[in-house]
């Protein structure tokens, strides 16, 4: 691994393929143009590999190995979007059986592969992973040779270089060459060029900026990649769901026990299938009813931080009262709450009667009534005319259980059943057995023998439930500006050209070359001008076959073709 | 120049290696629970159905098993079925079983030890105050504390009776 030192004096590292100083070409390619990637630098990543680490580094600094995983990166994101990830699925359902439900085969192997949650899978996450790796090393093995190259490079160049560049030409030995270099000079100046001059040579060179827009953009890029990494970290980015029923307190996830909300009130707007307005647009939903709007009146509450132990004894301090609706969020200390769901109509109260069996009743029961908060209910209830009711069991969501015995999935009213037991005046409810049934919709059945008593539902109350999602993001700043970041190394590298003009005078012969990053017709029309106003001659494409470069001149294009044959 | 180079590389790396590392290693290890292994166990006050004022601070010196359960948990039923014919055995070797229910209402709660015969008090958490604190999720929950008021296991899950009896025993009080 020697380094190289140029004839002009200056030492290169291994590897160059153009002297950083001069230009000389270093190296014998064969070519017959210099190839002007990244100033003909030695990429270290390419000429070095001893240890390990130099192996992980060239192996990410390969321009090919990014390609491939930004390939790899594509292909499998389209893999998650053949069909709805886990997330999407309808709430309720089980992933293990709705893949094979709604799409069969595909649907099962698409699940047994992982795809459903396949964007937060570790080998997904670990092509991102090398995604961000590969655009640090990548432009930094690029960037700082090229940095150096560019701010090393001398105004005389070595005639190897001048004359394998793309636009080069020389003239004839001539009078006072000095003149038409020095009126060049002017004509460049005009046109915004940054003239460095040496030895009666100059190097005319503008918009090198546009030359860091792609480092500029990976930097933005990589800002955004670690916005998106920090998403993983609770601190930064929480994001939970909370039900909250009607006249319910709930602690909201994510906020360490510290902030409660009740739902004091929820309310759906539809829109009005009467109004002459929206005819059109009922039938197209068939007749559904639409929802306009809906709001959770919503009470935020704070835990008082008091020394003494959780639980018995917490006592909360009203923070504020809200109005939530889509898109206006409650927010507070970071977190914001918004308005995502909601379910109606859930099952809250149960109201019954109690009636005799035998039509020849004397007795007149109909002041027996009593609601059953399906939540939270009594299970006493006693009247005044000596009767008496208990509840025996009560299953808010009624199942047989695998044992074949009468149990609930949750404590969600969704399918109550309550086991009654009724008690005459004359019973002892200590000693004796009542009569039992078991109520609920649509179910009445005596338990033990006939009975006498009927326990009658005569009324049924139901209650909202709002779905909130809770969200703390503070990762939004980075990812801006990382977005921000990003953009301005795009326009950097897009909207400005590198373009440098080299005029040498050698033993009275003018060397003239050109060179740009981009834009090749540009350039040539700032020679144009050159060419109107000296004696120097417009340079000649050498990429134009038989050097026709008056014809295709001004056709586009044909002007941007790439520097290698 | 270039050990320089080979230090700066290595530097870049290990940076990078790390951050992912670690953030792979937060996303994908089995989560730390908000109170977990190693932790003071927050103190807490509960009451059981007969208005028996409970802190846990009180039962300074025994090892407390705390279980956080449900009426419609069946695996929290089995692991109480377990609780109950060890409860007497263990108490009297200093173990306290600290059953705290998860979000139900006592009639609720009171209809279930008629029919279950818990032969331990069941306290109730209406509020999800203790639980939250405690960072449970999933039913049943529990919490081996040890004599001095540390966590010395948190589980997670269904128990066999084997596993119950286990932790039991390694909440006996040292000394």
């Amino acid at each position: 691994m020697e380094k190289v030192k140029c004839d002009c004096g200056h030492v290169n590292p291994y590897g160059t393929y153009l002297c950083e100083s001069c230009g000389k070409p270093l190296l014998d390619d064969n070519q017959s143009l210099a190839d002007m990637r990244y100033e003909g630098v030695a990429r270290r990543s390419q000429t070095y590999s001893k240890s390990v680490v130099d192996k992980v580094w060239n192996f990410f600094s390969s321009v090919k190995v990014g390609i491939w995983i930004i390939v790899l990166i594509l292909l499998a994101s389209m893999l998650g979007t053949i069909f709805p990830q886990e997330m999407y699925i309808p709430a309720g359902e089980r992933a293990s059986t709705y893949y094979e439900q709604e799409y069969g085969v595909l649907g099962k192997l698409y699940y047994q592969l992982g795809l459903h949650t396949m964007y937060s899978s570790w080998w997904y996450m670990l092509l991102i992973a090398s995604l961000g790796i590969s655009l640090v090393i990548c432009s930094l093995d690029r960037v700082v040779p090229l940095h150096r190259a560019l701010k090393t490079q001398r105004v005389t160049r070595h005639k190897g270089f001048l004359s394998r560049q793309k636009l080069f030409s020389k003239t004839e030995k001539m009078e006072e060459p000095e003149k038409s270099i020095e009126k060049a000079e002017k004509v460049l100046k005009e046109k915004h060029y940054r003239i460095f001059k040496e030895d009666g040579n100059i190097l005319a060179e503008k918009g090198r900026f546009a030359r860091w827009g792609p480092y500029v953009n990976h930097v933005g890029l990589i800002i955004f990649l670690i916005g998106a990494m920090l998403r993983f970290f609770p601190e930064m980015y929480i994001d939970e769901h909370i039900w909250v029923r009607e006249g319910e307190q709930v602690v909201i996830r994510g906020t360490d026990g510290e902030y409660f909300l009740r739902n004091d009130e929820f309310i759906v707007e539809l829109y009005d299938e009467e109004d002459e307005r929206f005819r059109e647009s009922f039938e197209r939903t068939g007749g559904n009813p639409v929802v306009k709007t809906f709001q959770t009146s919503a009470t935020l509450l704070k835990r008082i931080n008091n020394e003494g132990p959780i639980g018995l004894g917490t006592e909360f301090e009203e923070i504020m009262q809200y109005d939530i609706r889509v898109n206006d969020p409650l927010t507070f200390d970071g977190y914001s709450l918004y308005q995502v769901d909601y379910k109606l109509n859930e099952l809250s109260e149960f109201t019954f009667t109690l009636q005799r069996n035998e039509d020849s009743s004397e007795e007149d029961l109909s002041d027996i009534q009593f609601t059953v908060d399906l939540f939270n209910p009594e299970l006493v209830y006693e009247f005044e005319n000596g009767y008496r009711v208990e509840i025996f069991q009560y299953f808010p969501n009624f199942y047989i259980n695998d044992q074949k015995e009468p149990d609930t999935l949750n404590r969600i009213p969704d399918n109550p059943r309550i086991i009654f037991e009724v008690f005459t005046p004359e019973m002892n409810p200590d000693t004796d057995r009542g009569e039992l049934s078991l109520v609920g919709v649509q179910v009445n059945e005596a338990l033990n023998g006939d009975n006498n008593y009927r326990i009658r539902m005569i009324d049924v109350d139901m209650n909202h439930v709002t779905a909130l999602t809770v969200r703390r993001d503070r990762t939004l700043p980075i990812l801006i500006v990382g977005g921000v970041i990003f953009m301005i190394g795009l326009v950097q590298g897009s909207y400005w050209y590198h373009r440098r003009i080299w005029l040498q005078n050698r033993d009275g012969e003018i060397w003239v070359a050109g060179h740009t990053n981009k834009n090749w017709h540009g350039l040539k029309k700032d020679f144009e001008t050159i060419t109107k106003n000296t004696a120097i001659p417009m340079p000649l494409d050498q990429t134009d076959d038989w050097n026709l470069i008056e014809e295709v001149e001004g056709v586009k294009g044909k002007d941007d073709s790439s520097t290698s044959k | 120049m270039k050990q320089k180079r080979l230090v700066i590389r290595t530097i870049i790396l290990l940076v990078m290696f790390i951050a992912i590392g670690y953030t792979f290693y937060n996303h994908f290890s089995e989560e730390r629970g908000l109170v977990d292994q190693g932790d003071i166990a927050p103190n807490f006050a509960v009451e059981d159905l007969d208005g028996n004022y409970l802190e846990l601070a009180d039962l300074q010196g025994k090892g407390v098993y705390v279980n956080f359960w449900a009426t419609w948990c069946s695996y929290c039923r089995d692991k109480m079925e377990y609780l109950t014919e060890y409860y007497t055995v263990y108490q009297e070797k200093g173990v306290e079983i600290v059953s705290v229910n998860f979000n139900e209402r006592a009639g609720i709660v009171e209809r279930h030890m008629e029919r279950y015969n818990y032969n331990f008090p069941l306290y109730l958490d209406e509020q999800r105050l203790v639980s939250n604190a405690y960072g449970v999720v999933s039913l049943p929950t529990s919490f081996l504390i040890d004599e001095n008021g540390v966590v010395i296991e948190r589980a997670v899950g269904g128990k066999s009776e084997t596993q119950v009896v286990a932790a039991l025993e390694k909440l006996i009080p040292s000394n």
